[in-house]
Order: C-alpha cells, then structure tokens, then sequence
C-alpha cells in the first residue's frame, strides 16, 4: 500500500478515526505514513551520507596537511601533489563538494519526503546523481592535486570535473523538483521554502559562473568578482539555506512546539534571499573595483542583520522554555549550537567588512575564521545534528553509546570555536604588523604562527571529533546500533523533566 | 505560502537581482576595457603577457602560489601598500584586462607581487652584486668555478647571472646601483644588501629560481614552503649548465652534480619577472598634483625623446 | 539502556496492510514517539524587531550613501570625486623611470624576457637550442634582419657564429613589446657583452612592424637571408636604405 493512496490528514487536526477500524487513529496513520516515507528514502540518503562522512574523513586530513605546513613549511614539501597550494584548495573542496553538499543533499532529501508526504518517487535518479557527483569530486580533487587547479577559489575543478557535478546534480534537482511536483497537501512549510530555494540557486548560480568564467569568459577583474559573488552565493544561498530549511525542521520537531511565528518566518527568508544574495563583493574591499559594487555588498552585509535577527527571534522564541531539553537531545544540541554560531557568524561578517576594519584585516586570516564559522561552525553542526535525528529512523536502531555522541559534540564545539578564535586574533595581529610600513613584511606572517600552531590544536580536536562520528555512523551502517525504544540521550533522563521523548 | 508559482518565481527574482547588479552592470561598466594608449597612439598598456609568462600564471595558480601572494596594491588613504613600496599607485581594473585567471589573491602570508617584475635589479655594469667584498666567501664552494664562458673582456656579468659570486673582477662598490629600485627596509628582513654575500640580487631571476626553490636560504622568516618539484636535480654533463641554481650552504648539491630548473620553473619565473603594474593610468591621475603628470607621457617604456638622445 | 523488547522491523515493507493494527506496532519505535511534524504559529512582529530593521536600513543605506564613489565605473575611490593626490612620501607614477637611461631600460627589458632563454651573459645555451647573442653576426650586422626576427619571431634552425641551432623556436614579441621597448632592448644587445652595434630607434622599430604588419607568421633564416645583410633600419647610423624598404617616415 501505498501512503498516496492514504487519506491526508492534516498534522494539526485533532486525532479523528476515519476509517473503518476504531482502533486505528490518525496518529497512527500518520506514523504508517512516515515509516513507509523513510523506508523509502533509506538507500538514497544513507549513500549521500555514507559518501559525504567518507568525504569527510579525507577533508580532515587535508585539513591537517594544511594546517600543518602553514607552520612548519619544510614538513613534505618536495612532493608536488602533496604541496601547500594545492592541498589546500584540495581541502576546501573536498568539504565543499564532497562533505557538505552531499551531507545537505542527503539532509534535505529525507526532509523534502517528509514534508511532501510522500514516498520517494525514482531513488535512481538519486543514486545515479549521487555516484556522479562522488566521481565528479574526485576527478576535481584529484585534478586539484595533480596541478590541473583552475586558480579560481571554491571553482577549482576543472571543466571535466566540475561538469560531472553539474550532471550530478540535475539529476538531483530534477528529483527534488518532481517530488515537490506530487506533494501532498496544500501548505508549503517554511523549511520547503528554503530547500526549493537552495536546490534552485545552486544550479543557477554554479551554472552561471563556470559559463561567465570559461565560456563567456569575463574580462579582467570581473572574473574575481564572478568568483566571490559565486562564494558568497554558494555559501548563503546554498548552505545557508540548506542549514537554515534544517533548522526549521529540527527544533520544532524535537521540542514538540510550533515554530513561533510565521511572519517572521516570511520576512526571514525573503530578506535573507535578497540581502545574503548581494554580499560577495565586500571579500573586495579597496580592490581594483569601482567603489560602489563593494559598498553595495557591504550594504547588503549590514542589511543581513534584518533575516538573521528575525530567524534568531524565531528559533528563540520556539526554544523558549524548553532549553532544558538541549541536555538529553544530540540533535537539538547540535542544531542550537548551529542555529547560534550562525547569528555570530553573521555578526562577524558584518564587522569583517566595514572599510575601516577591512583596512587592517583584509588579506590576512580573518577571512579563514569567517568561513569555518559559516561553513563548520554553523552549516556542519546542523548537519551533524541532522544525522544524528535521521539516520536511527532509517537504520532502525539507535545510536549505540552515548558518550561518543558527547565525544564528539564537545570536540566539534572546541574545536571549531578555538580555531576561530585562534584566526580571527591571529588575522588582526597580522593586518596591525601589516599596517605597519616600518615593520618588515615577515613581522607579519612571524606575529601569526603562534595562532596557526593553535589552530592545528583545534584541527586535532576536530579530527578526534570526526573519526569518532564516522566510526559511530560506521556502527549504524552496519545494523550495530542499539535496539530500543527510547533514543539516545546524552544524559540520563530524570523523571519530571521530560514531557515528552524524543 | 500557497502556490509554488509566486515561490519560484522570488526564488528566480532574487537571482536575477543580484546578478543583475553585482555582475551584469559591472561588466557594462568594466568588463570592456581596452587597453591605455599614449598620446601618440601607442604603447598599448597593457599588453598581453607572452607565451612563456603567460603559461607562468598558469603555473602560478594551479600551484597555489594566489593563496598566499595578492597581486593588487590599494590606495594609498586605506592602506600602506604603497609605504610599502609594493606599488607606485593602486591597482586598477585596467591593470587586469589580459589576465586568464585573474590572480588577484586574498591573502597575504608572503607580500604582494604586482610590481614584483619592476622591481627586478638594475645594476651597473661594474657591479657585480654578486661579488663580495671579502673575497672567496666560503659559502658556495661547489658553485664558485666560473664555468660561464663569460666574455674575459666585458665588464661583470650582470647581476641577473645565477652566475658565481667572487670571480667578478671589480668587487668595487658593493651597493647595488639603482636605489631607486631596491627594496625598501619594509621588505626583506634578510640581507638588504646583497653584497654581503653571494646571494643573487634580491628580485632577479636567479634569485626568484633560489627562493622558489629553497626560499629560507634567502629570507630567513620566510613561511614560504620550497616547491623543489619544479627542479631538476642532475649530474653535470660536460659543463655546468648556464641557468643551473648557485644554491647555498644549506642546499648544496655534492661535487658534479647541478641543480636546474624545469620548464615550468621557468616559465613562472617569466611570469614573476613580467609583473609590473607602474605605468601610470589616465583615470588614476590626480587633477591636483600637476608636477606629478607633468613628467609628461610617464610611460615606463621610455619615449621618444630620450632614445634620440642617447643616439 | 538495553531492553528485551522486541527489535522493531528494519524495514516496513511496502504492501502493507492498512488494516492491521499490529502491524502499526512493528513500525519503527523512533516514528511511534515522535511529535508531530512542525507547525507554523501566528505570533505578530515585534516592535524591538521593527527597530532593528530601521537601525539596519538606515546604516546600510547611509554606507550606501557615503561610500559609493558615485556609483560610476571609474569610481575607485569610495568617496567619489577626482582622484586625490598620493600622500607625500610616496613617489609618484613615472618618477623612477625618468631615472633610467636607455641601457638601462634595455637591460631590465632583457632580463626580464630574453635571458630567460639567450642567457644574462648572452651566451645562450646551445644544449636547449638557443643561439648566444653576444658576437652574433645578427646582432652585429644589420638592425633590419634583427628588427625581423624579435618582432615576428624565428622558426627552424639558424645558424650562427658558425654553430646551427636548431631545436627551439623563437616567440614573436610584436604583441608584447611596444617599439620603444624593441628599441631600447636592440639598443642594449647590441651594445653589451663586446657587441659594437649602433643603437636602434623606436621610429625604426615603428616602421618596421608597419611593413611586417600583414606578415602573420615567423621568418626562418631564408626569410632573413633574403634581406641584405646589412639592411637597417630608419634612424641608426645606417647606409641608404634600400629599395625594398619603405623610406623613412618623417619624425621630428
């Protein structure tokens, strides 16, 4: 049977038996419907996530080798693939491509099913998208490493590789689409909103850059502002909206309470839309542009303070009196920390770009600081608490132990908080001796190696953090995981705290 | 929301938006550039690189070399690039129009290139900045042969000469001539002056091939990481070879054998050399300053005029 | 935590019977507990929230406002308006070269294209194919054949100081270098390691790539052989030209 042929229900309608059997309420049709939905995106996104902890792995690695030469140069430097410049581009686009899209992807398929309550339609396509898109990435990193880099940051594939992954991923986003075509029920939920956003900006504006860059291609320096209006997009647009649709989903979910209001919902994403769409172009600050399309993204960055104060409201207001719950919950504790360092993140990045800071901190680390806090701190937290919700209802078992979970939270969340600390103090060390004509140039890079040795510390701490999470996914994978009614908390529940389970 | 039509058609319209203005009217406004000519029709700036620097930047980024070096100098009221000494004025959309990929960088954990070419020594022919006023520096032994068929008659060889240091014949005066072009103090925290010993003139091709190659043996501080890779370790056959590195203590090759640089060592070496944004742009002179735009046609290429008087 | 509980279905499969409530009981015990999918409350905008929507319109538009530089193209400077003058201390664009005399120019010029290949010392490397500039009877003799090969580029071999040369090829550098540079470069070669040749003009060179301008590709030695050996062009210290040359544009 199939759940289409199902009568709906409307999630907020009183339990009502509407069918023959008095026995059977519509809860229980509800959760029939939600079994056989998960059953059927368990192959699809259990590959995305399979291929994006396998991703994960290597970018850590990478991450290592980055981290590490930066501080200690001479460490196997007569390779040619294993050389800075290229490991490191490597890194940011095995985390890019291969960690973080396909976690997003495999995230937002499962929720794309859930919401349009229906089974999902041609998991091949999914497969196939999915097996592309892991050959397409490791065509680009192998290309990367090879010395094949097209010198474009967060484009460095390739045209061989990178239009694998735009193969990949029309087959992805034709099935997203068609999913979104036989959904069931009439109201679009806010975290629809953002995944239809994300699966739609992505192509386009992926599609449109790699055409001004390579086939048009622009003159001059708009090819660096194609590039950064390319990063910011792919980094709002695209992650952020992923993160942001997931978070939505999330801590409603788990707590059991509505989000609190839809007209900020509303106002959050249109504005996030139109706002995050323009930054880009403050990465360019004093560069050799005309002034006011740097002012114009600097503008919009400030202007992001409207979406992300509204979602942060939001999300608050929904958690209000319910924070007690972030001591049992993996997913909650995970997707609040996201949820948070999002809000700093932005704050950050409106700081980073005002002219008068971006005079001392412009070039130097500062700008790593920003992008790990969007892109780890933020958009990988969310996914990990995602995992952490999703991957028990489709291998049928729970999380096996506890303290793992907790293992990997607090390494993830030292981890990533001392590296950014560690880079953005670093970064104004540098830009102040920078700043300095009479200082000689190698003041600077001298002034920041100590904040580089710590952020391999936290580098360490974010290794430790990964290998335990993948050898718990391993686990799951391979139906080890707990049997049990009751989810994994990461504390022992006391008896009057908790209204509900998880 | 209801309806998936005004969803999609936001979602289309936001795109649009800020693609229209971030990259749609710039394009209008930069993406069309020609290049400067002088006054009498010529001298295009800039021209576009040849083949083998221009096979350098691919190198140059498919290296990684953009993610540590920036090659744009910013104005002089928001920064101190041009204290610096990196740049006679700012970087300028102009400046870019040939460039495929446009390298502009980041980040700055080494200095910024644009000039990096212009600032390439200049030396009289008397000097030979590689020489040492102590004679015979033990420093490079296996290097110090002047196997170069050097011309007994002329003068040194020019500083650009990866050529042996303490057989020059006058050890004269050992500052590099051309102040003007040497490095200021804010540049280099290791030998300033390159007499002292037999390093390669700071910023000429042999030392861009010894600092590519081993980059702490020129800079101390340096953070740099060596890309040997691009070098070819050989045995001497029959003659040192022209461009094989003088390396020093700490890099030293045994006895016979040389150390060479592969194409693409040269090729990015081309590529460095040819960096050079000084000559000076009609938008980017101020009106205020005459006596700055009254050395007339500033070209960096010279005009006319004092090619006849050197005739 | 381990019970004894049964362990749940894997997997619900497909045709499942709607009607058997036991079969609800197999569904996977994570979806029995879970709460309802999320809803959307009605909650109105907050008046702090308006605040700090006007607070970051008003800054972003007047950022806007202040640092555009007048939204025009040429506008680099965020606040608008002519180019200020550079601050003192900083030399001016064009100020060194005047410093440079013409070996000089020629020499930064050479170092930084030629000796890549024909070698500081104008040796050349005979093993890679490139011929020594320094005594070269092409260097030496006439500026014409010189002016040719530099401005449109040398294929096959050549031979020189009695030595064929045959293996590399010689780049055209007619787009690269502008004639003053050609000049100045010429000049130098043909003044440095013991080679006694006049200087070139860069009315020469003009000329010269205005008689070549239809000839796309790169001379072999044949080409050069055509043209008399002591063939100059307008401007050096040169015999009469001859007749297959244009005569001299007139320059002041």
């Amino acid at each position: 049977m199939n759940p289409s042929d199902m009568p709906l229900k409307s999630p907020s309608a009183a339990p009502v038996a509407t069918t023959a059997d008095p026995d059977v309420t519509n809860r229980d049709v509800e959760q029939v419907e939600r079994a056989l939905i998960d059953a059927s995106t368990r192959l699809p996104v259990l590959f995305f996530y399979g291929s994006a902890i396998a991703w994960l792995l290597l970018g850590t690695l990478l991450a290592g080798f980055t981290s590490w030469k930066l501080h200690a140069p001479d460490w196997l430097s007569n390779v040619g693939f294993l050389t800075w410049g290229r490991v490191r581009p490597a890194h940011m686009n095995v985390m890019v491509y291969g960690w973080a899209s396909m976690a997003g992807i495999g995230t937002a398929i499962w929720l794309m099913a859930r919401l349009c309550r229906t089974t999902l339609r041609h998991p091949l396509l999914l497969i196939c998208g999915g097996a592309f898109w892991n050959l397409g990435v490791l065509l680009g990193v192998g290309a990367i490493l090879a010395g094949e880099s097209t010198g474009y940051q967060w484009l460095e594939f390739p045209p061989y590789a990178s239009s694998i992954l735009f193969i990949a991923y029309s087959l992805v986003v034709s099935w997203a689409i068609l999913m979104f075509r036989f959904r069931r029920g009439d109201h679009i939920y806010v975290t629809q909103w953002y995944l239809l956003g994300a699966f739609l900006w992505f192509p386009w504006v992926y599609g449109a850059t790699q055409i001004m860059l390579f086939a048009v291609p622009l003159q001059g320096v708009m090819q660096e502002a194609a590039t950064w209006w390319f990063g910011n997009n792919l980094l709002f647009l695209w992650f952020g909206a992923i993160g942001l649709g997931t978070v939505y989903y999330m801590i409603p979910k788990v707590i059991g309470r509505p989000v609190y209001s839809y007209h900020l919902a509303a106002i959050g994403f249109w504005s996030y839309a139109v706002f995050a769409s323009w930054t880009g172009m403050q990465r360019l600050v004093d560069g050799p542009f005309p002034a006011w399309m740097i002012t114009a993204s600097i503008a919009a960055t400030i202007l992001t303070i409207i979406p992300v104060a509204t979602v942060g409201l939001n999300h608050h207001m929904t958690m209000r009196g319910h924070f007690g719950l972030l001591r049992y919950s993996p997913t909650l504790r995970f997707t609040v920390f996201g949820a948070f360092s999002y809000t700093v993140f932005s704050l950050v990045g409106v700081l980073l770009s005002l002219r008068s800071v971006a005079g001392y901190v412009q070039f130097t680390e500062a700008s790593i600081a920003y992008s790990h806090l969007g892109l780890y701190g933020f958009f990988t937290m969310v996914m990990f608490g995602s995992m952490y919700y999703i991957v028990p209802r489709l291998v049928g078992r729970e999380w096996r132990y506890a303290s793992l979970i907790k293992l990997h939270f607090w390494s993830s969340a030292y981890g990533v908080g001392l590296m950014v600390a560690m880079l953005l103090l670093g970064g104004l060390a540098q830009g102040t001796s920078m700043h300095d004509p009479t200082l000689a140039f190698t003041e600077s890079t001298e002034s920041i190696l100590p904040y580089l040795r710590g952020r391999s510390v936290s580098g360490m701490l974010l290794t430790v953090a990964h290998l335990v999470f993948a050898f718990h996914f391993g686990l799951m994978l391979f139906g080890l995981g707990r049997t049990a009614s009751v989810p994994t908390f990461l504390n022992p529940q006391e008896e009057e705290t908790l209204e509900a389970p998880l | 929301m209801k309806g998936i039509v005004p969803l999609f058609l936001g979602i289309f319209g936001t795109f649009a938006f800020s693609w229209a203005g971030l990259i749609l009217i710039p394009n209008y406004q930069i993406g069309h550039l020609e290049p400067q000519l002088d006054e009498d029709e010529k001298n295009p700036y800039p021209a576009p690189k040849s083949g083998m620097a221009d096979r350098g930047r691919q190198i140059y980024a498919a290296n990684g070399c953009v993610y540590c070096h920036s090659q744009q100098v910013r104005a002089d009221y928001a920064s101190t690039d041009i204290d610096r000494k990196w740049g006679e004025r700012r970087s300028a959309p102009r400046d870019y129009l040939f460039d495929r990929p446009v390298v502009l960088g980041k980040m700055r954990l080494g200095p910024d290139l644009s000039n990096i070419g212009k600032r390439a020594p200049v030396e009289e022919e008397s000097v030979s900045p590689a020489a040492s006023p102590a004679p015979a520096s033990p420093a490079t032994p296996p290097a110090s042969p002047a196997v170069n068929p050097a011309p007994g008659a002329s003068p040194a060889p020019p500083a650009t000469a990866l050529a042996p240091p303490a057989t020059s014949p006058a050890p004269a005066s050992a500052s590099p001539a051309a102040p003007a072009n040497s490095p200021g103090p804010a540049m280099i925290a290791a030998d300033t002056t390159s007499a002292a010993n037999d390093k390669p003139a700071p910023y000429s091709a042999a030392w861009h091939h010894r600092h590519i190659y081993s980059p702490r043996s020129l800079v101390l501080d340096s953070n740099m990481p060596a890309y040997r890779f691009l070098y070819e370790k050989r045995r001497i056959g029959g003659e040192r070879a022209a461009d094989a590195l003088t390396l020093g203590e700490g890099d030293a090759v045994p006895e016979g054998w040389e150390v060479v640089p592969t194409y693409d060592a040269k090729c990015l070496v081309a590529y460095l050399m040819s960096l050079d944004q000084s000559h000076p742009l009609n938008e980017l002179k101020a009106t205020a300053a005459a006596s700055s735009s009254a050395p007339a046609a500033p070209a960096a290429s010279p005009t006319p005029a004092p090619a006849k008087e050197a005739k | 935590m381990n019970e004894s509980s049964p362990a749940p279905e894997r997997r619900v499969r497909q045709g499942m019977d709607y009607g058997e409530t036991e079969d609800v009981q197999q569904v996977h015990a994570a979806i029995q507990r879970e709460k309802r999918e999320p809803l959307v409350g009605l909650e109105p905008l907050s008046l702090w929230l308006i605040a700090i929507y006007g607070l970051a319109i008003f800054f972003g538009g007047a950022y806007l406002g202040r640092y555009s530089g007048n939204f025009s193209g040429d506008g680099l400077d965020p606040l608008g308006g002519a180019p200020r003058p550079m601050k003192s201390g900083a030399t001016g664009p064009g100020a060194q070269t005047q410093e440079l005399s013409q070996a000089d120019r020629g020499k930064k010029i050479y170092s930084a294209n030629c000796a890549v290949c024909h070698q500081p010392d104008g040796m050349g490397a005979a093993g890679q194919g490139y011929p020594p500039l320094a005594g070269s009877e092409w260097v030496d003799g006439g500026t014409k054949r010189l002016g040719m090969i530099v401005l449109k580029g040398l294929q096959g071999p050549i031979t020189v100081k009695g030595v064929q040369y045959g293996t590399a090829v010689m780049q055209p550098w007619d787009k690269t270098l502008n004639d003053a540079k050609i000049a100045d470069v010429l000049t130098y070669i043909r003044q440095a390691w013991g080679n006694k040749g006049g200087p070139v003009t860069t009315e020469g060179v003009a000329a010269l790539r205005k008689e070549l301008a239809n000839h796309p590709e790169s001379f072999t030695e044949s080409d050069l052989k055509a043209v008399p050996e002591d063939a100059n062009l307008p401007g050096g210290d040169a015999p009469a030209p001859k007749p297959d040359e244009p005569p001299p544009p007139p320059k002041a």
